[in-house]
């Protein structure tokens, strides 16, 4: 059976240039880039040209990019990090989230909270298309705020966040935290993300490896580090750098800056091929409709149908694709984007999310369609 | 045939999912995800899911997990506290069966294109005359044929009980022989959404107020005691009730809530003959049984089984040809066939008499 991949979202495909510029990294000896021999020199330029890489990505300095082990470790850094240091030396602290955070960041918050009596997080609210609401924003702002995080565009829904207006709301009261993550393969992150403080990426969701990310600062940040041991990158994150999975998000930021304009032209076209089928589709909508959306997402939502059938049918058929939001045991569960955004259970619990890119054929996007059509038509009979 | 096997991540359920491939039967592994909160036991946790998961990548077969978290809340968390705060005692378990598994999942079974559902059950289908029975399973100590008891024919013909001939211990050596990492796994015994450590009275006052009540001598009215949790008295239960004066045993034989009176007597008190049977949930496994049939009730998962007469006048009941400790409104009733009492005929819950 042919493989259809629509869930770019969750992993996109490896490049083959990741693959390439990686190759050397993974094979007998890999110097410790903290060394002080031909080997560890070697490798520790291999980490500066793909610092430098990775800095040209967000139109940052070198000298303030983070590698990570993914995009989670990054956002945990980036909130956990500001945090920690502002509890430490103020009587109380909190922190602004959106409400539609990826679980990085909400699940970072909710542990801060719980741990420390001195720390509360602020949820801000989202209208009914999932773009988040700046008034809420503001209410929610005030002296003790450490932090306010805001994703750059929604994991789920595909919604791109007014990160500007956030910034400017915030004003420089607080350090402001983007997740980019989702953004990554479709925006231009130098230009969306210039007014904020702090951003995370991912490997990937850009075709590179995955356990590879950084957190990108803009300015000089004084946070505390969540892994101290060793004093790494600039004793924000100890450990031995991974050479390969440092050359990997190089390269992998590198294609996707080479083929950006090429990846938003040709999913776009398919975004809109799949929006005009789903439109024909019997109690189909297409969620947040209304809102600028990455072009490589379309979120759909079939009231009267169980994800769980809907995936269940498209998986017998090779189409991979998601509900978007899952517990820990791999279930389909409603998700609290769409909560957030006061879209019934019904239709909430009948999510799809297709995701894909510039890699996708015209011919994958057809046959997916023609698919999805039969398999809802069927659990609709 | 297409099957479509509930795997719970215990070792029946994945020993009947290996079977059914050696069989040659094209098999796909379904874990259902039904309670959300905290769960130790059972087949709720995300480790039963990795275990399940990790079963059907070692037999080769797709696996997918399914949630029916509202629905189990629905009709099962919430009739169960709501039975309690009645004064009830409902069986999780059974209703568990009969709307999730047997109920939505054969129904989605069907839409995805299954033909059998099978799950690792210790009961059995047997086909008699074109016609489906469900019997006792082969190992006499694990039976589940009370949980299944509300099977009827469209639903058996559809349920493959691929272990249900095998005890338990044979089980094990073909789950071990399969290579099956659930093999030795220790057997579930309580309800899933409760953590085994803490109990049903820490989870029912989590969510209802419990009320506490005095325990009283039903003949002489004398107050030999109190509890806390009325909700957790069981008529016939003899657990936490002190003896009366005259040193004879207790046993619970009404556990009134709203006026916070659980009333107890000696064993010759409380003992009942009839056993009223809530006609809407009164289902039979194939043709209704007449006014008048012995059977053989059976009312816990592994009680003995009671010859009874059943009765229909002005609703339906049983007559016990000997008397026995009450049985708590909500307990499901089991029959079983008189003259082969492996075979299951129906089931009802208790109603108040």
């Amino acid at each position: 059976m042919t493989q259809l991949y629509f869930d770019h979202a969750a992993s996109a495909p490896r490049r083959d240039e990741v693959v390439a510029a990686m190759e050397q990294w993974q094979h007998g000896v890999v110097g410790n880039p903290s060394g002080a021999h031909r080997a560890a020199r070697e490798a520790r330029k291999a980490v500066e040209d793909a610092r430098d890489e990775v800095a040209a990505f967000l139109g940052a300095k070198p000298g303030n990019v983070i590698f990570t082990g993914g995009g989670t470790e990054a956002c945990h850094l980036a909130v956990a990090g500001v945090v920690n240091k502002h509890r430490r030396n103020n009587p109380t602290t909190s922190v602004v989230v959106s409400k539609i955070e990826h679980h990085a960041v909400l699940d970072c918050v909710e542990m801060l909270e719980r741990d420390y009596d001195n720390v509360s997080v602020r949820y801000v609210d989202v209208d009914a298309e999932g773009v988040l609401d700046i008034s809420s924003l503001e209410s929610q702002l005030s002296d003790d705020t450490a932090l306010v995080s805001v994703m750059s565009a929604n994991n789920e829904t595909g919604v791109i966040q007014p990160i500007g207006a956030v910034a400017s709301a915030v004003g420089g009261r607080s350090v402001t935290h983007t997740d980019a993550v989702g953004a990554a393969p479709f925006i231009d992150l130098v230009e969306f993300t210039k007014d904020i403080d702090m951003i995370s990426i991912c490997s990937h969701k850009i075709g590179g490896p995955v356990n590879s990310g950084a957190l990108i600062l803009r300015s000089d940040i004084s946070f505390d580090a969540v892994v101290p041991g060793g004093g790494q990158e600039k004793g924000h994150r100890g450990g031995t750098v991974d050479v390969a999975a440092a050359v990997g998000l190089a390269a992998a930021v590198k294609a996707t800056m080479k083929d950006h304009e090429l990846t938003v032209k040709r999913a776009t076209a398919y975004q809109d091929q799949i929006i005009a089928a789903a439109k024909q589709m019997k109690n189909c909508e297409v969620t947040s409709l209304n809102a600028a959306r990455l072009p490589g997402t379309v979120h759909l939502t079939f009231e009267g149908i169980a994800s769980d059938e809907l995936l269940f049918l498209l998986d017998q058929e090779g189409v991979c694709a998601s509900a978007a939001a899952s517990c820990s045991s791999g279930a389909a569960e409603p998700s609290h984007v769409l909560s957030a955004m006061g879209v019934p259970l019904n239709k909430a619990r009948g999510s799809l999310r297709l995701s894909f890119g510039g890699e996708t054929k015209p011919d994958e996007v057809n046959a997916l369609i023609e698919i999805l059509g039969k398999v809802v038509s069927r659990l609709q009979a | 045939m297409k099957v479509l096997v509930a795997m719970s991540g215990g070792v029946d359920s994945s020993v009947a999912a290996g079977l059914l491939i050696e069989q040659g039967h094209e098999v796909v592994g379904a874990t259902l995800k039904l309670w959300g909160g905290v769960s130790d036991s059972g087949c709720c946790s995300v480790s039963d899911v990795d275990d399940a998961r990790r079963v059907a990548q070692v037999l080769g077969i797709d696996h997918h997990v399914f949630n029916y978290t509202d629905e189990f809340e629905k009709h099962v968390v919430e009739p169960f506290v709501a039975g309690h705060a009645a004064g009830q005692s409902p069986n999780p378990c059974i209703e568990c069966n009969r709307f999730l598994k047997f109920g939505l999942l054969f129904e989605r079974a069907k839409r995805l294109g299954f033909e059998k559902v099978a799950t690792g059950h210790h009961a059995q289908v047997v086909e008699r005359d074109g016609k489906h029975f469900l019997v006792r399973g082969e190992d006499n100590q694990k039976d589940q044929s009370y949980v299944l008891g509300y099977l009827t024919e469209e639903e058996l013909s559809m349920l493959l009980l691929p272990i249900g001939h095998m005890n338990k211990t044979a089980v094990r050596v073909e789950g071990e022989r399969l290579g099956l990492r659930t093999w030795d796994k220790p057997d579930s015994q309580d309800v899933c959404f409760i953590e085994a450590s803490k109990g049903r009275e820490v989870f029912l006052r989590s969510r209802i107020p419990v009320t506490s009540a005095k325990i009283v001598d039903r003949t002489t009215g004398e107050v030999l005691g109190e509890t806390d949790t009325a909700e957790l008295m069981t008529v016939g239960q003899r657990r936490g009730v002190l003896p009366g004066r005259d040193g004879e045993k207790r046993y619970v034989a009404k556990v009134d809530i709203a006026s916070q009176r659980v009333e107890v007597g000696t064993l010759e008190q409380i003992l009942i003959s009839r056993i009223s049977l809530d006609a809407s949930s009164l289902t039979f496994s194939h043709d209704e049984l007449r006014d008048g049939a012995t059977v053989l009730a059976q009312w816990s998962a592994h009680g003995i089984p009671k010859r009874a007469t059943l009765r229909n006048e002005n609703g339906w009941f049983i007559e016990l040809h000997e008397p026995a400790r009450p049985v708590a409104v909500g307990q499901s009733v089991v029959l079983y066939r008189e003259s082969e009492p492996t075979i299951v005929e129906g089931a009802a819950i208790v109603a108040p008499s």
